[in-house]
């Protein structure tokens, strides 16, 4: 497993790591305006990432996120487009795991899963 | 009908202040409503208007004053009030007007999402966000050209 990148700031942290062929993302903490550009980097570096290695499905850990404002939420959007807009064979799966005591990631991951339903697959575990 | 619970905080904007407000007001709302779903929406809600209001603020203080109504289900509304920049007017209203107009929020909010899904800067998602995952009702009104009011309401728990 090698680290992709790590990002802290008071009151967030994300990290990325290359496992074999699969991007493993974890956010932990409360994702707000502070937070944007972290939670760009992360993704940003976890997008060039996945195609320079080929990865075929990147897996993101939000059980720890407290909360995600529209800033941030956007920044998965425009993510998930990215990904869309590669060549087919270039496209990977995003894979959220989500914790249900956290009510707003059922409704938001809802949301990111209806804009790109062939991308998305979301489990809800502990 | 009166509020059988409400609280009133001004502040002056500050972006930092916006999640300490929304932890506040969440044990407030767990304190009176005895649903976590309801209470997630309501957070998610006073996040999105507060940080709306923090940043785009021309000056002064933002109000924001929660009322929860009992009853079956019991009502809860989000008033927010600010003086705000012309461009955030506009905002507002493209994007409750265009609710407003729309089939349902969740359709609204699905083609916002997509129309901005090249933009990496300001989302404009929040207020959207609110009506389609927040399941509440927005309005507003703009007097004396800058004095905004977004009411935001919904209904809690089980109906009688």
């Amino acid at each position: 497993m090698s680290e992709i990148v790590t990002v802290n700031g008071d009151d967030f942290a994300g990290s990325g790591r290359l496992d074999g062929l699969t991007i493993n993302v974890s956010l932990k903490g409360n994702a707000d305006y502070s937070a944007l550009d972290a939670v760009e980097m992360l993704l940003t570096r976890a997008h060039a990432e996945a195609q320079r290695a080929g990865t075929k499905e990147t897996v993101v850990d939000l059980r720890q996120l407290e909360f995600m404002n529209s800033s941030c939420f956007q920044s998965f959007v425009a993510w998930i487009n990215d990904i869309n807009e590669l060549a087919e064979g270039q496209r990977y799966k995003v894979k959220f795991l989500s914790n249900p005591n956290l009510h707003w990631q059922k409704r938001s991951l809802h949301s990111l899963r209806s804009f790109a339903v062939e991308l998305v697959t979301i489990v809800e575990t502990q | 009908m009166e509020p059988t619970a409400y609280f009133e905080l001004n502040f002056k904007p500050n972006i930092a202040l916006v999640t300490v407000v929304r932890r506040f007001v969440s044990e407030f709302y767990q304190r009176f409503l005895s649903d976590p779903d309801g209470t997630s929406r309501l957070a998610l809600a006073t996040h999105e208007l507060l940080e709306n209001a923090v940043r785009y603020s021309k000056d002064g203080e933002s109000t924001i004053r929660i009322d929860v109504e009992d009853g079956k289900p019991k009502t809860v509304r989000i008033v927010l009030r600010n003086r705000a920049t012309q461009p955030n007017i506009g905002a507002i209203r493209e994007i409750l007007d265009g609710v407003a107009a729309a089939p349902d929020p969740t359709t609204f909010y699905q083609q916002l999402m997509v129309k901005r899904a090249g933009h990496r800067s300001g989302s404009g998602l929040g207020l959207a966000r609110i009506c389609a995952e927040g399941e509440m009702a927005l309005t507003y009104t703009v007097e004396d050209n800058d004095l905004v009011t977004i009411s935001a309401v919904t209904s809690i728990g089980e109906r009688s």
